[in-house]
C-alpha cells in the first residue's frame, strides 16, 4: 500500500488536506494517513487511519523538530506524498521536508489529482490573476492552499505509532504572545467591511466600525492600514500576504484595489466598492461600484440601514 | 500608469553610450514619482494639499542635481538625461513640475553667472532642495517686453536698493532666494535676493485656471536693500543673462508639456478601451482612432524636438532657435492632445479634475517663459537673418 | 557584520499582458524587484549602519536580473553576486540551491536575509530551503530583528501567535513587509550603484549536487473573474441608496 501522508499543525487545517488526500487516495493501491505528532488530537479525522510520531522530547511546535521526525518516517516507509498545509509554519515544514527527502515541492495547491506517476494540481501566480497547472513525480510533497478543500467531519480512529530520534535543535523560544483575537475572526466571517487608504485619518475607521456593525460584518483592510500606517493590527490586513477571505460580502471602502489586495478576496460571493476614483481598479473586480466621497456615501447608507 | 515607458528607453539608447545607466535613473525616478507624486497630484490641483513636502522629497531624491557638476553635488549628467527626467515629473503632476523647473532655471543663473561666494553660499541648498528659489523677470506691465522693465535697481555705497515689482512669480513666498533682474545705470542687472531681506514684500495668492499646486503672486521691492555682493555676475548686462537662461528653460517647460500631454494621452487610451458605445469599445470607432493617432504622433515629434534642442545645448552649439521650435511646439501641442483627451472622455471629460486638469494645467506654457509669440518671431528672424 | 541579502527581479504583476488564448505573455514581460525584497534589502543596510560590515545581494535569475541587483546596490548593499540562470524552469527547490552555492562560495556570513516570499510567484520556500542547504536555523515571517552580539532575538508572526525567539549566527531569516518602510535610492545612489562590483557566476557550474527532481509548471491560463462590475455614480445619497439596494437583492445583507 502505497500512502499519502498529510499534516497540519493546526486541527481544522489537517482535516481539509484529509479530504484532499481521500480524494487522491481513489488511485488503486493509494490510502491517506494522517499524520499527529507527540500524540493523536480529538478533532482530527483521518478516512483511514492515523500515525502517530512520538519521542522522547516534544516534536510538534517547531518546524525544524517537525521536519526531523518526520523525515526519520518517511525514509523509513517511504509515503508517495506529503501534504502539509500552507501556514506559516507549515510551509516552513514543506520547505525543509522537500531538501531533506530531495523531492519536488508544489505550493499553495488546490484542485489536486494524480496518475500515479505525478502529483499534479493547480496554484495562483501572478498576485491571483493567473492560474498555474503545476506537477512533480511522485514521491513528493505539496503545501495545499487553505479553504480548498472542505474538512473531513469523521473518520476512522485507528492509529499506528512510531518511534523517532527526537533531534533539531529548534529555535529558543523566549516570549510567546496571543495576537489580539480579533473580534471576529476574518477567515470564517460571512460579512467585511474593509479600509483602504482613502480613510484620512486613523479616527475616521469609526465610520468603517459603525458600517461593519450596521451590516453585522468583520473589519478588515488594505496592506498600507496595517503595515505601514499601523492603524489596525496585522490581522486585520487582508491580501495575498494577509488573510484570505470568503464572504458572502466584502465591502471595500476607500481601497483602490490593487491585485495584491484584490488577491485575497477572489473568493467573496459578492464583492462591493465605495472609492472617489472612477478607474480605480477595484472597480474592475467588484460586482458593485459606488464612485463617490465615502465620507458623504458611507453616512448615507448608515441612514438607510438605521431606518429600516 | 508605468510612467518611464519604452520610447523614453529607446530615445535615450539612441542618443547616449551610457544609456543603460540613464535608464536605471529614470526607472527609479518613475517609480517614487508613480507612488509618492501622482497619487497627490488631484490634490494638489483642488488645494486641498500642499505640494511642499512632495516638492521636497522629489528635490531631495535628486531632480534638481541631475545636470550639474559633482562639486556642487550634481551628477554631471546631460542635459537631455534631465529634461527627459522633467518629462517624467511633468507627466506626473504638472504643478510640481513647474516649481521645480523654475526653480532649477533660477539655480541655473546662480551656476552660470555667480560669483564664487554665490555659488558655494548658496548653490548646494538649492541644488538639495534645502532651500526653494525663485525667477523673477516679469511685471504687472511688461512681460515679452522684458527690457522695458520698470523695477530698478540703485547703487547705493556697498547696497542695491530695489524698487518695484514682478507679477506672476512661481514660488513667490514659499521661495527662500529671489533671483531678480532689474534696470541699473547701465542696461539691465540681475540679483539674488534673500526671502528675509527687509522690504521685499509678497502679494496674496494669486488664482489661476490651471498649476493649482503652485504658488504664484506678486514680488514687491520697497527700498529693498542687498549688499552689493548679492550682485549676480556683472552689472549691465543681466538682459543677456535672463535671455541664456531662457533658453535652457524653453526646453524643460517643452518637456514638462509633453509630460502632459503624455498623461492625457494615456487617459483617454485607456478610457476609450472601455468606454462603449452602439455595442462597440469607442476605440473600435476610426475617428477615435484618428485622434490617437495624431496624439500619439504629436507627442513624439514634440520630445524629440526638445531631445535635438537638448543635445544641441550640450554640445555647446547654439541652440536658441531649437529651443524656441520645441517649446512652440510642444506647448501647442500639448493643448491639443489634452483637448482630445477631453473630447474622448465626453461629458466626464468636460465635468472630471483628474481629466481637464491636464488641459488647465498646459494652457500656462503657450504664455509664460516666452509666448509663442514672441518666440515665432525669434525663430523666423534667425531664418531671415541667415539669408543675408 | 556581513549580511548576504537575497532578491528576485520578478514579473511586474500590474503590468502583465494577456494573450488571445488568456495565457500571460512571460517574454519580455515588465519587471521589478519582488516587493517584499525590497523590505529584505532595507533591513540588510539598516543593520549594517548599526554593526558596520559589508552588505552583499545575491540573485539567481536571467541576465538581465541585473537591474534588479542595481537597485538592491542604489539601497545601500556592497557588491553583488549573480547567478545567470539559462532555462526558465526554475522551481523554489533549485533557486534555493544555486543561492546557497554562491553564498557559500563568497565567505562567511552572520546574516541571511530574504523575504517571506516573491511577489510574483508566492511559494513561502526558498527561505526555509536555503536554511536547509545552508545547515543554518531558520527565523521566518520576522517583523523585528535586534542584534544581541553572537545572538539575535526576532520577532516571528505566525497566524495567530507572535513569538520573541533567540538564535545564535549566524542565521537566516525571512522577513515580512511589515519589518520597515524601504528607502527610495537618490538619484546619486543609483550612479553610483553602476560603479558597484557584481560577480557572476553561471548556473550550469553549480549543478553538481543540485535537486535532480523539482515541480515543474505545465501551463497557466488567466484567472477569469466574472464580476458584475455595476457602477453607481451621482448624487451620494442616490448612490448610497442603490448599493444597498443591490445588496439586499443579493441577499447579503442581514437587513
Amino acid at each position: 500500500m502505497k500512502e499519502i501522508w498529510v499534516y497540519s499543525e493546526s486541527a481544522p487545517v489537517s482535516n481539509e488536506l484529509a479530504t484532499a488526500a481521500s480524494e487522491l487516495a481513489r488511485v488503486p493501491g493509494w490510502r491517506a494517513v494522517v499524520l499527529e505528532l507527540d500524540s493523536p488530537r480529538d478533532g482530527v479525522f483521518s478516512p483511514s487511519g492515523k500515525l502517530v510520531l512520538r519521542a522522547e522530547s516534544r516534536i510538534a511546535g517547531s518546524a525544524d523538530t517537525a521536519a526531523h521526525a518526520i523525515v526519520e518516517a518517511a525514509t523509513k516507509l517511504e509515503p508517495v506524498a506529503i501534504l502539509v498545509g500552507s501556514t506559516r509554519l507549515g510551509r516552513e515544514l514543506a520547505a525543509r521536508l522537500a531538501v531533506r527527502l530531495g523531492r519536488g515541492c508544489l505550493s499553495e495547491a488546490f484542485d489536486l489529482s494524480t496518475d500515479g506517476a505525478y502529483l499534479s494540481g493547480k496554484r495562483y501566480v501572478y498576485a491571483g490573476r493567473v492560474v498555474a497547472s503545476v506537477s512533480a513525480p511522485v514521491p513528493c510533497i505539496a503545501t495545499v492552499k487553505l479553504g480548498s478543500y472542505s474538512q473531513l467531519a469523521d473518520g476512522s480512529s485507528e492509529a499506528d505509532e512510531m518511534h523517532v530520534g527526537g533531534a533539531g535543535a529548534g529555535l529558543k523560544v523566549l516570549d510567546v504572545r496571543r495576537k489580539q483575537a480579533s473580534a471576529v475572526d476574518l477567515k470564517s466571517a460571512k460579512v467585511i467591511v474593509s479600509a483602504g487608504r482613502g480613510i484620512r485619518k486613523k479616527e475616521d475607521l469609526e465610520l468603517i466600525e459603525k458600517l461593519a456593525s450596521a451590516v453585522g460584518g468583520a473589519v478588515g483592510c488594505s496592506r498600507p492600514l496595517s503595515s505601514d500606517l499601523g492603524w489596525l493590527p496585522e490581522e486585520h490586513h487582508i491580501g495575498l500576504t494577509g488573510v484570505t477571505v470568503h464572504p458572502d460580502l466584502y465591502l471595500a471602502v476607500g481601497i483602490s484595489g490593487q491585485l495584491q489586495h484584490v488577491a485575497g478576496i477572489k473568493d467573496s460571493k459578492v464583492i462591493a466598492a465605495i472609492n472617489s476614483d472612477r478607474d480605480a481598479p477595484i472597480f474592475q473586480a467588484s460586482d458593485y461600484g459606488a464612485v463617490g466621497d465615502l465620507y458623504k456615501i458611507v453616512p448615507e447608507m448608515l441612514k438607510i440601514l438605521s431606518g429600516s | 500608469m508605468k510612467l518611464f515607458s519604452r520610447e523614453h528607453a529607446q530615445l535615450l539608447k539612441e542618443n547616449y553610450p551610457s544609456h543603460e545607466e540613464y535608464e536605471a535613473l529614470l526607472s527609479s525616478l518613475s517609480s517614487f514619482l508613480e507612488e509618492r507624486v501622482m497619487p497627490l497630484s488631484h490634490s494638489f490641483d483642488s488645494s486641498s494639499a500642499s505640494l511642499s513636502s512632495a516638492r521636497r522629497e522629489l528635490m531631495q531624491k535628486g531632480i534638481c542635481q541631475i545636470a550639474y557638476p559633482e562639486e556642487y553635488g550634481g551628477l554631471s549628467l546631460p542635459f537631455g538625461v534631465y529634461c527627459a527626467a522633467m518629462e517624467l515629473v511633468g507627466s506626473a503632476d504638472a504643478s510640481i513640475a513647474l516649481s521645480v523647473g523654475i526653480h532649477n532655471t533660477a539655480a541655473e543663473g546662480i551656476f552660470q553667472f555667480g560669483s564664487d561666494y554665490l555659488k558655494s553660499e548658496f548653490l548646494p541648498d538649492i541644488l538639495s532642495g534645502k532651500k526653494i528659489a525663485a525667477f523673477c523677470l516679469t511685471e504687472p506691465t511688461s512681460g515679452s517686453d522684458a527690457k522695458s522693465m520698470a523695477t530698478k535697481a540703485r547703487r547705493s555705497g556697498g547696497e542695491y536698493v530695489i524698487n518695484g515689482s514682478k507679477m506672476f512669480i512661481t514660488n513667490a513666498g514659499e521661495a527662500d532666494a529671489y533671483l531678480v533682474f532689474a534696470a541699473t545705470e547701465h542696461g539691465h542687472s540681475c540679483f539674488l535676493v534673500e526671502k528675509s531681506t527687509p522690504g521685499l514684500e509678497f502679494g496674496e495668492d494669486i488664482q489661476k485656471l490651471g498649476m493649482r499646486g503652485t504658488r504664484t503672486s506678486e514680488v514687491r521691492f520697497v527700498d529693498c536693500r542687498v549688499p552689493a555682493t548679492m550682485l549676480v555676475g556683472r552689472e549691465g548686462i543681466g538682459f543677456e543673462y535672463a535671455k541664456a537662461l531662457l533658453n535652457g528653460s524653453r526646453i524643460v517647460m517643452g518637456s514638462i508639456c509633453v509630460g502632459i500631454a503624455r498623461t492625457a494621452f494615456e487617459k483617454a487610451l485607456d478610457y476609450s478601451r472601455k468606454r462603449r458605445s452602439f455595442g462597440k469599445p469607442i476605440s473600435d470607432f476610426q475617428l477615435t482612432r484618428e485622434k490617437i493617432a495624431d496624439m500619439k504622433t504629436a507627442i513624439t515629434a514634440g520630445r524629440l524636438l526638445c531631445m535635438h534642442a537638448s543635445r544641441l545645448k550640450e554640445m555647446g552649439e547654439e541652440f536658441s532657435s531649437e529651443a524656441s521650435q520645441a517649446k512652440v511646439f510642444s506647448t501647442e501641442m500639448s493643448l491639443m492632445v489634452c483637448d482630445a483627451a477631453i473630447q474622448l472622455f465626453g461629458g466626464y471629460g468636460y465635468t472630471d479634475e483628474d481629466v481637464h486638469r491636464h488641459w488647465r494645467d498646459a494652457r500656462l506654457l503657450t504664455i509664460g517663459e516666452g509666448t509663442s509669440e514672441v518666440l515665432r518671431m525669434l525663430i523666423a528672424s534667425k531664418e531671415l537673418a541667415r539669408s543675408l | 557584520m556581513r549580511i548576504a541579502v537575497c532578491v528576485k527581479q520578478a514579473v511586474d504583476e500590474g503590468e502583465l499582458r494577456l494573450d488571445s488564448e488568456g495565457s500571460p505573455v512571460l517574454s519580455g514581460a515588465a519587471t521589478k524587484m519582488s516587493t517584499f525584497d525590497k523590505n529584505g534589502v532595507e533591513e540588510a543596510v539598516r543593520k549594517k549602519s548599526e554593526a558596520g560590515g559589508e552588505v552583499v545581494v545575491f540573485t539567481a535569475g536571467p541576465q538581465d536580473a541585473k537591474r534588479t541587483m542595481k537597485e538592491a546596490l542604489a539601497m545601500g548593499a556592497d557588491r553583488g553576486v549573480h547567478v545567470v540562470v539559462g532555462s526558465e524552469d526554475q522551481d523554489a527547490l533549485l533557486t534555493s540551491y544555486l543561492l546557497s552555492r554562491a553564498i557559500k562560495a563568497s565567505g562567511h556570513f552572520d546574516l541571511v536575509i530574504t523575504s517571506e516570499g516573491s511577489s510574483d510567484t508566492y511559494t513561502g520556500l526558498v527561505g526555509p530551503m536555503l536554511a536547509e542547504w545552508l545547515s543554518l536555523p531558520f527565523i521566518g515571517y520576522v517583523r523585528k530583528i535586534e542584534l544581541r552580539g553572537p545572538a539575535v532575538t526576532a520577532e516571528r508572526a505566525l497566524e495567530d501567535t507572535v513569538e520573541v525567539v533567540e538564535a545564535a549566527l549566524p542565521v537566516v531569516v525571512s522577513v515580512v513587509s511589515e519589518i520597515n518602510e524601504p528607502r527610495y535610492p537618490t538619484l546619486i545612489q543609483i550612479m553610483q550603484a553602476g560603479k558597484k562590483q557584481i560577480e557572476e557566476l553561471r548556473a550550469e557550474s553549480l549543478l553538481d549536487g543540485a535537486p535532480k527532481v523539482g515541480s515543474k509548471v505545465l501551463g497557466m491560463k488567466a484567472q477569469s473573474v466574472a464580476r458584475k462590475k455595476v457602477i453607481f455614480e451621482g448624487d451620494p445619497q442616490d448612490v448610497a441608496r442603490k448599493l444597498v439596494e443591490s445588496l439586499r437583492a443579493e441577499g447579503v445583507l442581514k437587513r
